[in-house]
């Protein structure tokens, strides 16, 4: 359930309540009014049948005052009947007005003050003009019969007055037990409602409210179980995982990266990667950039320098191959860095043993031609000394001592251009290109001969880099052998050497290229050609030539491109290898990029 | 028998088959020559042939496919296969009649030959 739908239902329960209290007020207040106003009307009855027994009353004294001064002759007498025609007068005038709503006792009040003022007419002119006739029977009858009017006429007016008051008495009565009934009934009913509507509500709540605890359980659950399986996958995986926060703090690391670093989780968390990730150059001995500050600095995946080696917290190390990547939240904010690398120490050592097994594989691959180059001039000079031993003619002694010394110069050529191959300066030496092509050709050519290889040759002059002679040797070896395998008997290779000046994001230097007329490259195995291990050649090939190859040119500073020659005279492959004229080349670099496809 | 035993020598490698040469003909042969394969058999096809000395690795055809013919010509004529390669085709080695490593010295040669050829020499 959401806040927004709780406040609604919170809203509605408190306008629920009010409006119920207000109508059940107004319901009350109505009902009071009613009975006020019933009582009210019953009071007014009690005033007016008050005024009319007052009226009545005062009447009755004018009579009997009358009568008094009718027996006595005494004035005295009259000064009642005087003292009530005072009160009379205005008495009859408020009678009149409250009685105004009722046009029945109105006409009984007017026909009751017309019959009195009769009497009064009459009473005061027997008083001023005949006093005399006080006595008279007949006119006392008269008086008698006019009073007697009156009173009929206020008989009337009480009695319909009391009617009145007794219905107004039943009203009011009746009228305070609705009241009565009403607070007792509608008190609780407006409760019953009220809760009743309090309840579905709350109930609605309540449902709202399970169903929100459970969604939330489940995901808490969902959340936990997430989290555990990606914990699991971490530990499982063969490489070392550390995950770093923004800081640079170790946040986890993974058993394998545990085993690497010597450190445990419990131990590492929390400190500085530094701390734990101990890394140096392997050669230099100079620490590392901390992954971390480099990840922050390029915002972006980056992988070790090569040749970085980790320094457990036991003093052990090893070769490690790594990246590090930040790790972004939803906002691309980085929440930290995770690092994933692996001990390449055992992969370094295969790789270093690769090499060697290559160096070896090329030497077998020149053995024949090795032994037939060192085999000839020795056979020529063993028979050149035999024939020296028993000449007599010395003319002709000479001239075999000379054939013996040019054999011997050719064996020792061999020899050298042999040695070269695996003797190696531990630095970059000035080198002719030109040279070291002529003597690999050297080796190569009783081999290219056995096949009738045509060799075309378009060299300059001299060629100057900087370089391993012996590597570079091994390189042009295998390139020129692969051409040869791939053209087959009666095959054409070419080889063009040439400087090249500086380009755009590449320095001065030289290309060489070797076509052959080959069957080219495959298009599925373009890709693939760099890679250790690959090869197209069966039984015959180590699949490490190219690799190697690739590995001594990218140490080298320069690139080696493989594609399909377009050349006529030349249809198979097309080898084209760039080398700087200054070398960036310690003895030992090695790109790990050895992806390379045709152009 | 007048006549010195008559020796086909075949080698692309010129000095090697001069010098060769002349370690036979101080032994008593005669000696023939020929730098490659084409040359050889027309001197094989045309002379009365004792003994050939054949080199393995030559451009054109090489001492092998050379055997090979002159085994279907004159089955009867002994072929001395003489190579700088150790590791020879097995074929080859079955066509020749013996088999010699170069630069295994003059005297192994002439002991080769004589053997080949079942003749004793001059001297």
């Amino acid at each position: 359930m959401n806040p927004k739908q709780l406040s609604r239902y919170l809203r509605q329960i408190l306008l629920g309540s009010v409006l119920t209290m207000t109508v059940l007020a107004a319901c009350l207040v109505w009902q009071v009014t009613v009975a006020q106003t019933a009582r009210r009307w019953l009071s007014h009855s009690d005033r007016v049948t008050t005024s009319l027994d007052l009226l009545q009353k005062l009447i009755d004294d004018q009579e009997t005052s009358l009568r008094g001064y009718q027996l006595t002759g005494d004035p005295q007498m009259l000064d009642p009947f005087k003292a009530a025609n005072n009160r009379i007068e205005p008495l009859f005038g408020s009678l009149h007005q409250a009685i105004a709503d009722n046009p029945k006792q109105s006409a009984g009040l007017t026909l009751m003050q017309e019959r009195y003022e009769r009497w009064l007419a009459f009473a005061q002119k027997m008083l001023t003009e005949n006093p005399a006739g006080l006595r008279d029977p007949q006119l006392n009858e008269q008086g008698k019969i006019l009073m007697d009017q009156v009173r009929a006429a206020a008989f009337e007016l009480q009695s319909r007055e009391a009617a009145l008051r007794r219905q107004r008495y039943d009203d009011a009565q009746r009228e305070e037990r609705r009241t009565l009934r009403f607070i007792s009934l509608g008190g609780p009913l407006a409760g019953l409602l009220l809760g009743l509507f309090m309840v579905m509500r709350l109930r609605a709540v309540s449902r709202a409210y399970s169903r929100s605890a459970a969604e939330l359980e489940h995901r808490a659950q969902e959340l936990h179980t997430g989290r555990e399986w990606l914990q699991t996958t971490l530990e499982s995986i063969g490489d070392a995982v550390i995950a770093c926060d923004s800081e640079g703090n170790v946040d986890f690391l993974n058993a394998v990266a545990q085993k690497l670093t010597g450190w445990t989780a419990t131990e590492a968390k929390g400190k500085p990667l530094t701390t734990v990730f101990h890394i140096v150059n392997e050669e230099t001995r100079a620490v590392c950039e901390n992954p971390v500050d480099k990840v922050r600095r390029l915002n972006t995946v980056v992988g070790l320098a090569n040749h970085t080696v980790l320094i457990s917290k036991d003093g052990r190390e090893y070769v490690i191959d790594d990246s590090a990547s930040p790790i972004r939240g939803d906002d691309d904010r980085m929440l930290g860095v995770v690092l994933v690398f692996r001990d390449v120490t055992e992969l370094r050592r295969t790789e270093a043993a690769l090499l060697a097994n290559e160096k070896l594989a090329i030497a077998g691959r020149l053995a024949a031609s090795i032994a037939h180059e060192i085999h000839n001039p020795l056979d020529s000079i063993a028979n050149l000394l035999y024939l020296i031993k028993d000449e007599k003619n010395s003319a002709k002694s000479a001239e075999y001592l000379g054939f013996a010394q040019q054999e011997l110069d050719r064996v020792m050529q061999i020899s050298r251009t042999m040695l070269s191959l695996y003797r190696e300066p531990s630095s970059p030496a000035e080198l002719d290109l030109r040279e070291l092509l002529e003597s690999v050709l050297l080796l190569l050519d009783r081999r290219l001969a056995e096949q009738h290889i045509v060799l075309v040759r378009d060299f300059p002059e001299r060629v100057i880099i900087q370089g391993f002679p012996g590597e570079l040797r091994q390189v042009l070896t295998n390139v020129i052998v692969n051409a040869a395998e791939a053209s087959g008997a009666h095959g054409r290779i070419a080889i063009r050497l040439e400087s090249v000046p500086p380009e755009e994001f590449r320095g001065a230097g030289a290309v060489i290229e070797v076509r052959d007329s080959g069957a080219g490259i495959e298009e599925g195995a373009a890709a693939s050609l760099f890679q250790p291990f690959f090869t197209t050649k069966g039984e015959r090939g180590t699949g490490l030539g190219l690799w190697v190859s690739l590995g001594i040119v990218q140490k080298h500073g320069g690139t080696m491109r493989i594609m399909n020659s377009t050349a006529p005279d030349y249809p198979g492959a097309l080898v084209r290898i760039f080398l700087p004229t200054r070398t960036m080349a310690t003895s030992m670099r090695r790109n790990k990029a050895l992806k390379a496809g045709p152009e | 028998m007048n006549r010195p035993p008559t020796i086909l020598c075949i080698d692309d490698e010129e000095l090697g088959l001069l010098v060769r040469k002349a370690v036979l003909e101080r032994a008593g042969y005669h000696v023939l020559t020929a730098a490659e394969g084409k040359q050889g058999l027309e001197l094989f096809d045309n002379n009365s042939i004792d003994g050939v000395v054949l080199d393995y690795s030559m451009p054109g055809m090489n001492g092998m496919e050379i055997a090979r013919i002159m085994r279907n010509r004159k089955p009867h004529v002994p072929i001395l296969l003489h190579s700088a390669y150790v590791g020879l085709p097995p074929e080859a080695i079955a066509l020749a009649s013996h088999t010699l490593t170069k630069g295994s010295g003059p005297a192994d040669l002439l002991r080769s030959v004589e053997q080949l050829v079942g003749h004793g020499g001059k001297h």
